[in-house]
């Protein structure tokens, strides 16, 4: 009779753990929007798996910050662009002077950082007057060749054109930069691997 | 039966007590929201009287002219 009055008892209080345990299941997968929420540097996986660090592919061209605190790799073909002071910028070019592919490395400037990367960026590509700002996948604690880094792979719209990014923040042994490459989508599936070798050697 | 519906009443506090602490996570995005409309406001704002005009002017980056966006955090 006991045991069976024990029983009673444990029952709803099992029920109460499962429904808790669902719940926390649930806002986990929810809240991560595809954020891996770790600190610590890890390889990357799954939309970063291709994030492998490592040396620029040779016959490359490095651009480097006028600080000197890092190095930008860009593919032969590619030429260095007019950028913002401090910044440097390569492009690959279409007709019309249209920007077909875009890489970027700017040194820490405002708000942003390695937690609150996959809002700041996509948030940020808003609030500069870029539309339609989709992220597809973002991840933190990814390695680079000399530090760790949140990333994320968003597309929008500009004025008069469309791009597809990855964006990434990198804590490094020398400063936290942000490197970027972007691409219009017709041209992502011939110059991601481009965008991704130089984003996977990028240093800093 | 009255302490069945006591377990009852214990289960469906619980959960209510669950999905209240849920609402309350998500408020820091509500939160974010409102301080981002209004960054956003002030950042506009900024822009306006900045000297690198948007959109073909400026320092002519890529960015001011309809291409891809930098990494800049601030401009």
């Amino acid at each position: 009779m006991a045991t069976a009055t024990s029983s009673r008892r444990l029952l709803p209080a099992l029920a109460l753990a499962g429904v808790a345990a669902l719940l926390a299941a649930g806002c986990g997968a929810s809240s991560g929007g595809g954020t891996t929420p770790t600190t610590a540097s890890h390889a990357a996986t799954g939309p970063f798996a291709w994030l492998k660090a490592s040396a620029p592919p040779s016959g490359w061209k490095i651009a480097r910050l006028p600080s000197g605190k890092a190095a930008l790799a860009y593919p032969p073909g590619w030429r260095a662009i007019e950028s913002d002071p401090g910044t440097v910028s390569a492009a690959l070019m279409g007709p019309h002077r249209r920007i077909r592919g875009y890489l970027n490395a700017t040194p820490q400037g405002g708000r942003e950082t390695l937690v609150n990367w996959a809002r700041f960026r996509p948030a940020h590509n808003h609030e500069e007057g870029d539309r339609a700002v989709q992220t597809v996948a973002a991840a933190a604690g990814l390695r680079f060749t000399q530090g760790t880094g949140s990333c994320v792979i968003d597309r929008y719209k500009t004025i008069s054109d469309r791009y597809r990014e990855i964006a990434c923040i990198v804590r490094g042994t020398h400063a936290t930069t942000v490197v970027v490459g972007a691409a219009e989508p017709s041209a992502w599936a011939s110059l991601a691997p481009d965008l991704q070798r130089a984003v996977s050697s990028f240093s800093t | 039966m009255r302490l069945k519906i006591a377990y009852m009443g214990a289960i469906a506090a619980a959960v209510f007590a669950f999905a209240a602490g849920g609402i309350a996570q998500a408020s820091p995005a509500g939160a974010h929201t409102a301080t981002h409309h209004h960054k956003k406001h002030h950042k506009k704002h900024k822009k306006h009287h900045s000297s690198i005009p948007q959109h073909n002017g400026g320092d002519h980056d890529a960015d001011n002219n309809g291409g891809p966006s930098d990494g800049d955090g601030n401009i």
